[in-house]
Order: C-alpha cells, then structure tokens, then sequence
C-alpha cells in the first residue's frame, strides 16, 4: 500500500515536470510568434523564445499560484459563496454591506477599518520615532556597540513569536506587570512624574474613549461638524500665516489633493453602491473621460484617439451593465437619466474625432464639461443645500443651535444625525478654499489674502458654534439618563474615563482594557522596531561628516544639524519605512490574533484580522473576499500617494 | 529538434493526462481500501497507539483495509473540515466538537439505521446522544467529554457552595479582596482567566430556566431568562471590577485553583492540578448557579465522530466507530490519551481509583448538560462577545443588549437557512 502510495507521488511529480517543461516551452512559442509578429528579426526571436522559455517556470507559477488565485477571489467577491453552499452571482451586493457599514458585518468592517487606520495613523509614526531614535543611539561610537546594536534588534527576530507575546501580556498586567510596577515605583518616588503620569493615563484614555465611541458608530452630533471646522481652521491657518511661498503653495495642492480622494472615497462608497447605481456616477465617469481627452489634447500626447474610444466603450458598458441590472425599460425616464449624460459624453467626443484639434473642439468639450460638472453639483448638492440643512451654517456663525429634541433620546441617536447636513461638505469647502490659494499663488496676492483671512474667520466661528451645540448635545445623554437613574450610554467609555482625573496609584489596564489594548498593541510593535532602525543606522553612516563640521562652523546648533542635515540626507529611508510600515499596519494580524481577548476582541480586531475570521471561521468566501480587495484598493492608493507626495520631501543623490 | 522535442513532451503529457488515474472503485472495497480517521490535537503517543494497536486489531478483522490516522489544531479546524465537506475529499471518519452537529447537519451521514440496533448504544451518556443528533437523527458517535463545573476552594471560601444566582452574588461579595482599585482575591474565575465568556454566558441562559431558541427557530435572546442570566453576571462583575478601571489579579503561577488567588472557577481540567494532589482535599466542585425558575446545570463538552456524506463506503467506517467505541477501546482511550469516556460502563474503572473524577461523573449524570445544538456557532460566539462587552462595560443597556442579540442572531439564523 505504502508503495503504492510512493508511486503515485512518483507519478505526479512526473507530470508536474512535464507540465512545467512543456508550458514553458509553449510559452517560448508563443512569445516568439509575438515577436514574429511585432516584426522581428530571426536573431531577436530566437532571444525571445530562450527568454521565456527560461523564465516559463516563474511565469507559470506565477500564472496558477499568484494571478489564477487573486481573480478567483475578485470573482468571488461578487458571489456570495459560502462553503456548503452554492455559489451565486451577488453583484455589488458584499461591497455594499462593508463600504456602506450595513448591517452588523458592515459595522464590524468599519470598526475593523478604523481600528486599522489608528495603527497606521498613531503607531507607524511612533514606530518611526523609536527605530531613528535607537539609530541614531547605535550611530555614536563607543565600546561595545555592536553588542548594543545586536540587543536592539533581537526583538525583531523574537517579536512574532507567541511566547514573546505572551510574556509581554505577563509584562503589561495590570495588576503586578513588570510596566506598571516600574512605573508606580517612579510615581511613588518623583511628585513631579506622579502627576505626569496621571495625567498621561488621564489624556489616553479619553482620546481611546472618544475613539471606541466613533468606532461603536455613537452618533456625534454637532462635534462631527467641530472636527471638520476644527481641520479647515488648522490647514488655512498654516497656509495664512507667515509669508506665502512655493512650499505652502505646494502644500495647499497636496493637501486638497488628499482631502478630495477621502471625499470621493466616501462618496463612491455612498453613491456608487447604492441599488441601482446613481445616475451621478455616469456623469463623474463622463466628466474624467472628457478631462482626460482635453488634458491629453493640450499636451500633445499620441494615441488621443485611443483613449477615447476606450473611453467611450468603458462609458457605454457602464450604462449598460447598469441598466441590465434594473427593470427600467429603455425609454422610461428612469432610463433616460443614465442615457442623457453619457449622450452628452459620447456626442461632443465622436465630433472630436474628425479632423485636428483647434480651439473650437476645446470649447465645445469645454462646453460640455462645465455642464455635466454644473449637474452633477446639482444632484449632489440637491437636499443638502437647501434651507433646512443650511441653517447648521447659519446656526453656528450667529452661535446659535440647531438641536430641537434635546429630551428626546431617539432624536438625539437617530433623527438629528440623519436630518443633518453632511460634515463632508465642510472638507469639500476646505479643499475649494485651499485649491483657490493654490491657484491664486503670488498672481493674485491680495485676493489670496482675503480668501484665507475670510475662511478663518467662517471656520473660526463655525467651529467655535457647533462646539457650543455640541456640548448641549452630549449634555442632553446625559439629562436624559439621569432622569432614567441609568449610566449614559453615549460615548461612554469616554465619559467614564474622563469623570475624574485618575487618583494616586491609579493604572493602565492595558491589555485587559479596550481603552488600552490598541495603545499596548502599538508598544509591543515598537519594541520591535529594529528593521527600521537598522535602514535608518545605514542611512546615518552615509552622511558625510564634512556637513556636519559646516553646520557648526556656521553656527547651527544640535536641533538645527538634526533638521536641516540629518531628517534630508536620510530622507530615502525614511520614506522607506513609512512605506512599508503603514502597508505592514494596515495588515496587522498576529499580533491581535494571539492578544485578543473576549472584552478586547472588538476594540483590537484589524482589517486583515476580520478578513481572517470571516473567511476561515465563518466561512464567507464572498465577503471575505470584497473585504481583501477593498484593503487592496486603500493600501495601493496609499501608497502611490506616497510616492507621489514624496518627491517635494524626499532628496535622492544625483 | 525543438518542434520534436515540444511534441514528445506535449505527447507525454497528453498521455499523463487521459492515462486513469487507478482509483480503487466501491467494487474492489475492502480489497485494497484505506479508512482514513481525523481526530483534532492527539499527541504522538496516542498516535503511536492507533497505529500500533488499534490499527492492526481492527485490519485484521477487516482482511484488506489499511487504516491511517489523519491530526490537527483547533485552529485550523474550521477550514479543514469545510474544506474536506465543500470539496467532497477528505477522510471518511472526521471529528468534530461539540457545537458541530447544527453547522454540519445534512452534510453528515445519518447513522440511525446502523446505530438503533446496536445493543451498546443504550451505555451512551444521553447527553452525549443528544450532542451528535441533528434534525432527529443521529449523525455521530460520542468519544470523549469534559464535564465543565465550577471548582470552589473549600478551605478558603467564605460561606457555602451556591446553588443560585442570588446565592452566588452574595459569596462573590464575601470572598471577593480589592485594595487600592486592584484585585487581591477574586471569588470567581472564568475559563478564559477573566469575568466573561460566550459558553458560560449560554450555560447562565439554561440554568435560569432558559433556551437559545424559541419554538419556531428563531433566537430567544429577548427571554427574561436570558436577561437574568446577563444581569447576573453584569452584577457578578462589579462586585469583582467595581468600575471598569479597577485592576485585576496579579499574574498567576500554576494553576489559578491552587494560587488561592482565586476561591472558585470554571476550569478545564487540563488547567486544575493532578488528580491525585493534596490540594483536591480542599477542592469542591459544584454545578452552575441557577436563576428563579431554573434549576444547576454543569456544562458538558463532547468531542465525536462523524462520517461525511461525501465518504463512498460508509459501512466500513461505521464499523470502526463501534470498534472505536467498545467499552474496552473506551477504557484504553483514557488510559492512553486521558479521554474521559462517553459510554457509562466504561467508568466503572475510573471510579474505582478516583475519586475527584467519581465526583465528576456523578455530578456529570445528575447535573450534565451538553453543550449541543448550537445554530450558526461560528457567527454566534463573536456576537456574544460584541454585544456582551458593550453591556458588561455599562456602554450598552441591558434591554438594548438584548435587542441586539435577538436581531442579529435571527438575521444569521435566516441567512443560514435555519429559519424558514
């Protein structure tokens, strides 16, 4: 039996051989019929044919192992396949319920997300932080550093590992762990630090509280309007103040560049997944196909023709394929609102076609696009800009309030929040606000100045208004609970952790608390900074002593060498490691697999984590699958970001 | 010389490719027949003891079949048995937790036909009958339990052993220690080495006189049972964690019993000390507390065997788990492996020699509960900890909590086709 069992490994082994052997071969065949084609000499195919048929074995693995999986699972996130279950087409229907936070899986996909996203936002910077510290510590020279250098980087290799995990839970305890034991024996020893100490456990766990509050989906009222005057204030400030430069001009672009993708993410998670489809989507899809024809015309590119008619096609299927999924019949009005914009699209751009571009085409093209923009504005801002909705602008710059309901709990926890204008439109005014800065630049100083000076003033007031609404706002929880004689259940972890200012011997619950879990979560991931710092030790070597002695012959002193020679020189690993930390962050996994707890499960679950048990423990192939490839999506987008935004901030030799 | 060597190789695999492959087919079994067997975490002892014993007794009553012995984690499992169900490839024998029953039901062989006349089917513990029936029928043999009571610290503990929710709550008070916000002495701890978990919470359900389930299928999270039972163990809590930022108890060495850290528990037994220390002098153990119209309950864990549908020759494998399943094999398995048996006759052994497990199987008889039938586990338990940890950290109400539990469950219960 055994031996037969040998022989039919045997037996595939061979054909896996063969397998491979043969469709290299085919694909050396294939590559050189292409290059046939392509009209290349004899001498140059046979360079092909070799070339892949070398390197078929990676390209077939490839192919079976890498692509062949990941447009199963693209396929599969349209299905709602289920193991045992049957597989069926599901459209849209999984990236609904996670992109529009339907649902308990749609919550628990945001809170996942968010989760995620404090990783990335609090711990790679800290990460960062530490791995340069500790390189530029290992960078002195003394006796024995190579020891030193060897101890800091242990944790890398041990970080991963189960035990080391475990120990620092036994580390972390709240109760005699190691970290509060020696933080309480400074405590007890230096007033100075007791208070410190106090008042840092005092600032964590509110900002922790406030943010399980978000995570949990409590409603936020007039605060959510705050943050986003709060942002507008900030951003305009940096850009007002002081004298205007190309940096700041730099900055607004970048910035609004930023904040734009966060509103048309949410937009495309709100409108595109609606059920069917909004029409507003065929007019943004035909306002990009017709920018990009008219951008393309006016740098002279080649292959304009191209692009539209790819344009056109990739326009027409959507409406289409839209349309196949509704039971609008084709000359109702419901229909008519698809065909109408992309008529407006394909018209202009057919006309374009023939003959040279001349000022004519960009007028009309032009034409069309201020009027498609115009309706799409419209339709967006349709229900969100009429009175009802702007009295929250008028409301708060006169410090007024625009709660009605404040005994009315149901009112405060649904029909206020649903009522209200959406804060993004405050982002939106932020990014026209800065782009217009941007454009104005040094042409147009004075009227630069008083589009600044004008939004500091409307943010200012705003965000001072709606603070003062929200205040009521979160007041009125607690009226009402108090009247009910039961606790406020409104952002309650952060009204427990900020009720009083936490007495002497007071500690951090760490890994037993959802207030502290992602906060120990991050420290044990810093502790394990050492590939970092070991890229950023390498960089340090390389700059050349010579700057240094010139800074401090002209006069610069320690923080000025560390800003102006140190942070540039050693930019390129930096970026680096931001890049591979915020991709690494975004996929945290082991570290919660192994620390979770029933009580701290929701508050550490991360996106790669949610996406692990609802594929494997729940078996949702379907859902799991939409999950990975919206994480895929977010994490490409960030980082082309990053490497389109580190060209002003990252210096590479020449 | 590439085109000939292109064709001999495409030839070749042509060959490979249409050459059948030599299945042993249904007409040839027992000829040359493997019975594959899956059974979660077995150490190589108990591996060694399949191979060595088990295997070549039960081959050599079945001239033809070769067994071999397939092991795993709990952490995988999951995907492993879908896999194997989903795909229609797996082994033809496949263990299963206690929980199982309701995920993999249909999916399982019926085995009524083979099992309702075998005369040692009566020695089975009626709980573990009910754990491996699903839909009526039975879809499994039981092969081990781990009766789960709580164990109380009989020379530390102030007052008596509590039989009811108000009892409890009172002997939490009495033994529970804090000094500066912090825990000294904790009167109760639960399997996960804290105050809360997903089955404890399901046992507190059934011992105030509830269900998980309402007649018609649909959960029964709305019921004042389940709302005692929450309302226990949220009072339960702030007796140990008066407010949320009160520290819990130093790291424990050894096992959480023996530490006097903690007076009572719930405990796998893996985590108590030997059965033959000292210290099980001074150990109690006693059944979960019950609430108003409920009555104490111990919950029972019970690990079986099932034969997927899938499996073409279900016969042969039924037949190894009656042999599996003799008292004989039964009273090896604990010897070897320190399963505890499913079947009764096969205790009498163990309890001639000891006495903490005596205590253990007549508590498991009078009190024993199996943790069984429970719809769409995988779903549920993440739920519970969701929403339970909303309420026991005063973020969520009770009434709310429950709401929540009821909708979402009865959300799950549909997509999973348990409603109709």
């Amino acid at each position: 039996m055994e031996e037969q069992a040998r022989l039919f490994n045997l037996q595939y082994a061979m054909y896996t051989i063969v397998f491979i052997a043969v469709s290299s071969l085919a694909l050396g065949y294939l590559a050189r019929i292409m290059a046939r084609l392509r009209g290349f000499s004899q001498a140059e195919q046979r360079k092909v044919f070799w070339g892949f048929m070398f390197a078929g074995p990676w390209i077939v693995g490839f192919l079976i192992f890498v692509l062949g999986p990941a447009l199963a699972s693209l396929y599969y996130s349209f299905t709602n396949y289920q193991i045992g279950d049957k597989i069926e087409w599901a459209g849209l229907d999984n990236y609904r319920t996670l992109l529009l936070n339907e649902g308990r899986q749609g919550r628990n996909f945001n809170k996942a997300m968010l989760n995620s996203f404090y990783y990335a936002i609090i711990g790679v910077p800290l990460q960062i932080g530490a791995a340069l510290g500790m390189a530029m510590l290992l960078n002195n020279e003394m006796r024995g550093i190579r020891i030193f250098r060897m101890i800091f980087y242990m944790p890398v290799i041990l970080a991963g590992g189960p035990a080391i995990l475990l120990a620092w839970r036994y580390m972390l305890a709240s109760n005699g762990g190691f970290v509060n034991e020696s933080l309480q024996k400074f405590a007890d020893t230096f007033v100075v630090f007791d208070y410190i100490y106090r008042g840092f456990i005092y600032l964590m766990e509110a900002f922790n509280g406030f943010y399980i509050g978000i995570t949990t989906g409590d409603p936020l009222g007039p605060i959510s309007f705050t943050i986003a005057g709060a942002a507008g204030l900030l951003l305009i400030g940096l850009l007002a103040l002081g004298e205007w430069t190309e940096g700041k001009r730099t900055m607004a672009w970048r910035s609004a560049q930023i904040i734009g993708i966060v509103i048309v993410y949410r937009l495309m998670a709100k409108g595109l997944m609606a059920d069917p489809v909004d029409p507003a989507w065929i007019y943004f899809l035909g306002i990009v196909v017709l920018a990009s024809t008219m951008s393309m015309a006016w740098q002279r590119q080649p292959r304009i023709k191209l692009v539209q008619g790819a344009g056109l096609v990739i326009l027409l299927a959507a409406v289409v394929g839209v349309l196949s999924h509704t039971d609008y019949d084709a000359t109702s009005v419901e229909a008519r609102r698809y065909f109408i914009p992309a008529a407006l699209v394909a018209v202009p751009m057919l006309g374009s076609w023939v003959g040279r571009w001349n000022t004519q085409k960009y007028r009309v093209l032009g034409g069309c696009l201020a009027v498609l923009s115009l309706i799409l504005f419209v339709r967006l801002a349709s229900g969100q800009l009429d009175g009802h909705h702007l009295n929250v602008v008028t409301h708060y710059l006169t410090f007024g309030s625009t709660l009605e309901h404040t005994d009315d709990l149901n009112y405060l926890d649904k029909v206020y929040p649903a009522n209200q204008m959406s804060s993004l439109w405050f982002f939106g005014l932020t990014v026209a606000v800065m782009l217009g800065m941007a454009l104005l630049n040094e042409t147009y100083p004075r009227a630069r100045r008083w589009l600044s000076y004008g939004a500091l003033a409307f943010f200012a007031l705003f965000t001072i208004g709606s603070y003062l609404d929200g205040r009521t706002y979160f007041q009125a929880f607690e009226k009402i609970a108090e009247a009910a004689g039961k606790p406020v259940y409104h952002f309650a972890m952060f009204r427990q952790a900020t009720s009083e200012f936490p007495v002497a011997g007071r500690v951090p619950l760490w890994m037993n608390s959802e207030l502290w879990s992602k906060p120990s979560l991050i420290l044990i991931t810093m502790w394990s900074s050492g590939t970092g710092m070991l890229i950023f030790l390498a960089a340090l070597k390389n700059v050349p002593r010579s700057m240094y002695e010139a800074a401090e012959v002209d006069g610069a002193n320690t923080l000025q060498r560390f800003f102006k020679i140190t942070l540039p020189l050693i930019s390129p690993a930096m970026f680096y490691n931001l890049v591979i930390g915020l991709i690494a962050a975004l996929q945290t996994f082991e570290n919660v697999y192994i620390l979770q707890t029933p009580l701290t499960v929701d508050s550490l679950q991360s996106a790669a984590f949610l996406l692990y048990s609802r594929t494997f423990s729940e078996l949702h192939i379907g859902e799991g699958a939409a999950m990975s490839w919206i994480l895929v999506v977010i994490i490409v987008t960030l980082t082309i970001l990053q490497f389109r935004f580190s060209r002003s901030w990252v210096h590479y030799e020449a | 010389m590439k085109r000939v060597l292109f064709l001999a190789l495409a030839l070749i695999m042509a060959i490979a490719v249409v050459a059948p492959a030599r299945t042993p087919s249904h007409v040839e079994a027992r000829q040359d027949q493997t019975l594959e067997i899956y059974i979660t975490g077995l150490t190589e002892d108990t591996m060694t003891w399949f191979r060595e014993t088990i295997f070549p007794a039960f081959e050599a009553e079945h001239p033809g079949v070769k067994c071999d012995i397939l092991t795993g984690g709990w952490g995988d499992f999951d995907v492993t048995v879908a896999g194997w169900i989903t795909t229609g490839e797996g082994p033809d024998i496949v263990y299963l937790g206690s929980e199982y029953a309701a995920t993999y039901g249909d999916l399982l062989y019926d085995l009524d036909p083979y099992f309702t006349d075998w005369a040692d089917w009566s020695q089975f513990l009626p709980a573990a009958v009910d754990t491996v029936t699903f839909d009526g029928h039975m879809r499994g043999l039981p092969l081990l339990m781990s009766p789960r009571p709580i164990f109380f610290r009989s020379d530390l503990m102030q007052g008596e052993v509590p039989l009811t929710f108000t009892d409890a709550l009172a002997f939490m008070q009495a033994n529970t220690v804090l000094e500066d916000n912090a825990a000294k002495q904790w009167a109760f701890m639960d399997i996960g080495n804290d105050l809360f978990d997903a089955q404890e919470f399901i046992a507190y359900i059934w011992s105030a006189g509830g269900e998980l389930y309402n007649e018609d299928g649909t959960s029964a999270f709305d019921s004042a049972e389940t709302a005692e039972a929450m309302q226990y163990m949220y009072d339960r809590r702030r007796v140990m964690r008066p407010t949320e930022d009160t520290a819990g108890l130093p790291p424990i060495e050894g096992t959480a019993i023996e530490s006097g850290a903690v007076i009572s528990g719930i405990f796998p037994m893996w985590a108590m000390p030997a059965t033959s220390a000292e210290i099980w002098n001074n150990i109690e153990v006693a059944p979960y507390p019950a609430g108003a119209n409920g009555a104490p309950l111990v919950q029972v864990f019970i690990d079986w065997l099932s034969v997927p549908a899938y499996v073409e020759d279900p016969e042969l494998a039924v037949e190894f788990l009656k042999f599996i399943g003799s008292q004989e094999n039964a009273i090896a398995l604990k010897d070897v492996a320190g399963f505890t048996p499913v079947r009764q006759d096969a205790w009498e052994q163990i309890k001639a020699s000891d006495a903490v497990w005596t205590k253990l199987l007549d508590l498991t008889v009078e009190y024993g509960r199996a943790f069984s039938d429970i719809r769409a586990s995988a779903e549920l338990r993440p739920l519970i900890f969701e929403q339970m940890t909303l309420f026991l950290t005063d973020q969520q109400s009770l009434e709310d909590t429950q709401l929540a539990l009821k909708e979402e469950y009865d959300l799950i219960l549909e997509d999973q086709g348990y409603l109709d």
